[in-house]
């Protein structure tokens, strides 16, 4: 009989995994460079310290477990959850936070489920839930040095102020590095340098503050005030980045790298929700479905986080339902749950929704399901 | 949407229609202009031939020559039933004269596997043929001459099921099917078989379809050809400009160039709107498909007399120096081809029958044409994807994309790593038609059909070993029956000894109506006899 | 919306609905699997189905039938030895019982084989045709005798009773019927359970 003989097809369209992560990681640049330019450095430290912890784990973790470590290095899985992972962290967070997190991630929520494409749920969103529940303080704190939000008065060398005016400090300047490098590894401060603030307890990684939401957007603000979208003490910051995630997204739907049911879906659900529940006088936190969509994380957990597609449902008619689920739970949590920022939370829990929506959520097959009198041979073989 | 076809019908003439888009698909790189900058070539008669005359399995063989005998070309050399009744009989012929060598397995350039009993010819050069008995006014014949002469003619489908064509045509008795559709949708990278046909002899190939109309006694009769085929389809429309005959004429229809277009259930849905339900015939909802090549070898069969000899094979890959369309004789071995072409045999990786997306390697070159082999490609190692190490399965869902019958690979493919049957059957594994367009996208490389090949086989296996267990238990309890009943009889006998004579015939004659109501005696004995004759027969086989 | 959603009314409508469909949705589920417990077969019939059925007595009982009943009633599943390995896993996975090894006291895993009379030396005596638990020997006293391979279930019981020893048993490819022999319409399909009554 035959020996061993290849098998077609012998013509392959050329993509990998490695090349589907990185057109993944630049389609997160212009959301990373708006943050970057927003609140400085604090982001790109975040990626770094991340992006090394999860190599050095996905290596120790892949020799644990004897497979080869370059080829599966060099998929990129590795970096793409660091840096979700850290774009998530507030940045200005001490090192060891994102340590941690990136630990819990690779190695728990991922290796120990069997690696690559075994994990049911998603790595970067397990070690963001685990710090949030593990370190709530450090998490819902907004570390931005204090000359960034507040600026400082210039002062003599008495200590008295020389002009009324207050100077901001550009966060991308050599001195904002110094003082990013500072929050992020807060053993090197040396005596009480008051480096950061906490921004509202409540604001947290995105600052969700209750008047921002129950207000107009802040780019429409700055663009009838004449102010710059671009200026740094504005609050177009969100709205910003936001919109910089977003045309990531669109260009990774253009590359057709994710499609477009799980993003709309979620988009979608949390418009409607908002919509119904919009209520402009109330105290509580119903914003405008504007500032639920661009006013906080909602964009990158629509198309980057949520649609990993290991964790995700993986059927067509199924990805929908799980945008939905994420989506209502997205807009649960935040309006009366007690986090704000619920993205982490809601793709868990679609995760946990994803197996049965696979057995459940099938297309119709091409000859099944059709009227009853051309369905007469259908029971064909007997299981 | 009519507007666009009205302005479709004007620009391309006459019957010419768009049909509708297909559904997944891929649009792989067609590697076809190689094998088309030449006219198809007759090949010179080979010394050797040696003609596939099928596997065992797929049928019982006669054989109508023996070794040493003098055939004569389109002599009759076996036949090939597939049942017992004679319905699906294939005659095989002689494709030139000469002297029979030898019956014995041989390797055959088909999708299978496994070889098959060939019948070698030694050529004797003279091509001495025997009278031929055309029927060119063939629009006087009643359909079921004309299927029984596709039948004589050993005509089977060419485009590589192998479907006995008139098997095809008589399951269309009943009720006679709205569409004969003729498929020309050569979607398979290098293949280019059907077009350079169509480019030459596009007249022969609409008589053939209008024979085809005639015996399978359908309504409306369509040619479906790729929009990506500009000399066939200039061809076609002058060869259906030309048709003067007053019938109803015959409709074009151009499909989008996606791969698998032209699969059968596809392009049924892509150009009728029907879909087939899944374990039934297209002939059961009003639909029957044939290829082109088929329909012009019913032309010869019937216009001109001739049985099936020969068929048009593409020869290509860049390790031919000039790749071409040949039309070369059945039992024609493919390193005569090779050579034809030029082949550089130390630049040549691997010879692939087939296309490069469903085809499989050739183990050797001295495989032979069979009256399936559309295409052998001489592939040089920059030609095939190299084989990257597979990587775990991401879900990224591109598979399900591009699946024509809209399956969900990735499932089947966590299903068949443990064999779950169940879910496999529900997922609808026995729909995958293994075209090879999840391969093509998988990033991770995993090699999806090959999985489902073996999950397929896992399951075929099981459910004939069911079958077996399942009869061998009736037989175990008829024979429990039989030995209690005759323990009964026994026992009856002993104690009524004296009235034997005409108990005995009342009893035998009550134990036979009760047997009569379970098992038919002369059935039994019939059943019997066959099995004693073809045990005999085997033998007989075996010793020749 | 706010003030229209928190109205009593409307607080009440949605969670009667709401309460409504889990009542529908529960109710769905139980009919469903009433009506699975009602086409299941019993467990008897399915352990009989995951035996090969070669009625060849390695495990000690008559036939494969009554090994189903004496597993179900809580026999060892492991000593099958033409079932193979997946017989044992098939039973071990229906049982819900951990994996064992085939009881070596009962036999080896073989690979499947069809018994074939030499027929020169057969002499026509018909022990062989008595030990064949499927009457696939074909013959009468004095008459040839031959084994019908497509029925041969590779049980070996015909082998010990030849006075000559005619019998071989070769390697054959895996069973399957071949269609050409048995047409389903031969009423050797029959109700088994109503030929043998009470007994079966």
């Amino acid at each position: 009989m035959s020996g061993l003989k290849a098998s077609a097809p012998f013509q392959h369209s050329g993509r990998n995994v490695a090349q589907l992560m990185q057109t993944l990681l630049y389609a997160l640049l212009p959301g990373v460079f708006a943050s970057l330019w927003f609140f400085g450095f604090g982001i790109l430290i975040n990626i770094a310290i991340a992006i090394s912890f999860a190599v050095c784990a996905e290596a120790a973790m892949l020799r644990l477990r004897n497979r080869d470590i370059r080829s599966h290095l060099s998929d990129r899985s590795a970096f793409v959850t660091a840096i979700l992972f850290a774009i998530a962290i507030p940045p200005g967070s001490p090192w060891w936070l994102v340590a941690l997190g990136i630990l819990f991630a690779i190695v728990i929520a991922k290796h120990l489920y069997g690696g690559l494409g075994q994990n049911p749920f998603n790595p970067a969103m397990c070690g963001y839930a685990m710090l949030l529940l593990a370190f709530p303080l450090e998490m819902t704190g907004w570390h931005i040095p204090n000359e960034v939000i507040n600026g400082q008065l210039a002062v003599d060398s008495l200590g008295i102020p020389t002009s009324p005016e207050r100077e901001f400090l550009n966060p991308l300047s050599w001195e904002g590095f110094k003082q990013a490098l500072l929050l992020a590894f807060p053993f090197a401060a040396s005596g009480a340098t008051n480096v950061s603030e906490f921004v509202d307890g409540l604001a947290m990684a995105t600052p969700l503050i209750e008047f921002k939401m129950a207000g107009k957007s802040a780019i429409l603000a700055a663009r009838e005030s004449g102010a710059s979208l671009f200026a740094r003490d504005s609050e177009t910051a969100w709205e910003i980045i936001n919109i910089g995630y977003l045309f990531g997204g669109l260009f990774l739907l253009y590359k057709k790298i994710i499609s477009w049911h799980i993003p709309l879906a979620i988009i979608a659900t949390i418009f409607v929700l908002a919509a119904l529940f919009y209520a402009p006088g109330s105290v509580t936190i119903y914003g405008t479905p504007y500032l639920h969509l661009l006013g906080s994380a909602t964009m990158i957990g629509a198309f980057f986080i949520a649609t990993d597609p290991v964790s995700a449902a993986t059927t067509r008619p199924g990805k929908l339902v799980y945008g939905i689920i994420i989506g209502a739970s997205i807009y649960s949590i935040r309006v009366w749950g007690s986090y704000l920022d619920s993205i982490a939370f809601a793709v868990l829990f679609g995760n946990f929704c994803a197996p049965i929506l696979d057995q459940y959520c099938r297309p119709r097959m091409f000859g099944h399901g059709l009227s009853s009198k051309s369905r007469r041979n259908e029971e064909a073989l007997e299981p | 949407m009519s507007a666009l076809k009205q302005l479709a019908s004007r620009f391309f003439g006459g019957n010419t229609v768009f049909a509708r888009r297909t559904v997944g698909g891929i649009q792989p790189l067609p590697f076809k202009e190689h094998s088309l900058r030449s006219r198809i070539m007759s090949t010179p008669i080979p010394q050797q031939l040696t003609i596939p005359i099928g596997a065992e399995e797929s049928g019982q063989i006669s054989l109508l020559v023996g070794i040493g005998d003098q055939v004569r070309k389109y002599q009759r050399l076996a036949v090939i039933s597939l049942h017992t009744d004679g319905r699906s009989d294939v005659p095989v012929h002689a494709p030139t004269s000469g002297v029979i060598t030898s019956i014995e397995n041989s390797i055959v350039a088909d999708h299978s596997e496994q070889q098959q009993r060939c019948i070698g010819l030694a050529v004797d050069g003279h091509d001495e043929a025997l009278q031929l008995e055309p029927h060119s006014d063939y629009s006087q014949l009643p359909s079921t001459d004309i299927v029984s002469l596709i039948r004589d003619a050993g005509i089977i489908g060419m485009g590589g099921a192998g479907f006995p064509a008139a098997d095809k045509l008589s399951k269309c008795g009943d009720s006679a099917p709205e569409f004969l559709i003729i498929n020309a949708a050569e979607c398979e990278p290098y293949i280019t078989a059907d077009e350079a046909l169509l480019r030459e002899r596009a007249g022969k190939v609409v008589a053939g379809a209008k024979i085809l109309k005639r015996a399978s006694a359908a309504q409306r009769y369509i040619i479906a050809i790729e929009d990506t085929k500009p000399d066939a389809i200039a061809a076609l429309q002058q060869a259906l400009q030309d048709d003067t005959s007053p019938e109803t004429p015959c409709e074009l229809v151009l499909i989008p160039s996606k791969y698998p277009a032209g699969s059968e259930r596809q392009l049924i849905q892509c150009v009728t709107g029907r879909e087939i339900a899944s374990g039934q015939h297209p002939t059961e909802n009003g639909v029957v498909m044939h290829n082109v090549g088929t329909a012009y070898a019913v032309y010869e069969a019937i216009v001109e007399g001739k049985p099936c000899i020969s068929r048009f094979t593409t020869l290509c890959g860049k390790a031919l120096k000039t790749p071409k369309n040949f039309e070369a004789l059945i039992g024609t071995a493919a390193d005569f081809l090779f050579e034809l072409c030029g082949i550089e045999a130390n630049n040549k990786q691997m010879s692939i029958v087939g296309g490069s997306l469903m085809g499989n390697e050739l183990t050797s070159d001295k495989a032979v044409i069979c009256k399936t082999t559309n295409c052998l490609i001489a592939a040089c190692a920059s030609e095939i994807a190299t084989s990257k190490p597979e990587q775990a399965c991401i879900r990224c869902g591109f598979c399900a994309d591009v699946c024509p019958s809209k399956l969900l690979p990735q499932q089947l493919l966590a299903f068949s790593r443990t064999t779950d049957t169940t879910q496999l059957i529900e997922h609808g594994l026995f729909d995958c038609i293994e075209c090879g367009a999840c391969d093509y996208v998988c990033p991770s490389h995993i090699p999806l059909v090959s999985t489902y090949k073996k999950s397929k086989k896992v399951i075929e296996t099981r459910q004939q070993s069911l079958e077996c267990s399942d009869y061998w238990q009736q037989r175990f309890q008829f024979r429990q029956y039989r030995i209690k009943k005759e323990k009964e009889q026994a026992l009856s006998r002993k104690t009524d000894s004296s009235t034997k004579p005409a108990r005995t015939a009342e009893r035998t004659a009550k134990a036979l109506s009760e047997a009569a109501d379970f098992i038919s005696k002369e059935q039994a004995s019939r059943d019997i006899a066959a099995a004693v004759a073809r045990v005999k027969a085997r033998r007989d086989e075996k010793n020749k | 919306m706010l003030p229209l959603i928190s109205h009593w009314l409307t607080q009440l409508v949605i969670g009667t609905s709401l309460l409504l469909i889990t009542v529908f949705v529960l109710l769905q589920i139980n009919r469903y699997l009433q009506q699975q417990l009602k086409t299941q077969k019993s467990l008897v019939t399915r352990i009989n189905r995951a035996l090969p059925q070669t009625q060849c007595g390695q495990c000690g009982h008559p036939g494969c039938l009554p090994y189903a009943r004496s597993i179900s009633l809580g026999e060892a599943s492991n000593k099958c030895p033409p079932g193979g390995l997946e017989t044992i896993l098939e039973l071990a996975d229906l049982l819900n019982e951990p994996v064992r090894g085939l009881d070596p006291a009962h036999g080896q895993f073989r690979d499947f084989s069809v018994a074939v009379i030499r027929e020169d030396e057969c002499i026509g005596c018909t022990k062989c045709i008595q030990a064949c638990p499927v009457d696939a020997i074909l013959g009468g006293p004095k008459l040839m005798h031959t084994v019908i391979a497509p029925e041969c279930t590779g049980c070996d019981l015909c082998v010990e009773p030849c006075p000559v020893d005619c019998i071989d048993m070769i390697n054959h490819t895996a069973p399957s019927i071949s269609h050409t022999t048995i047409s389903h319409t031969t009423p050797l399909y029959f109700n088994t359970r109503k030929l043998l009554g009470a007994s079966s």
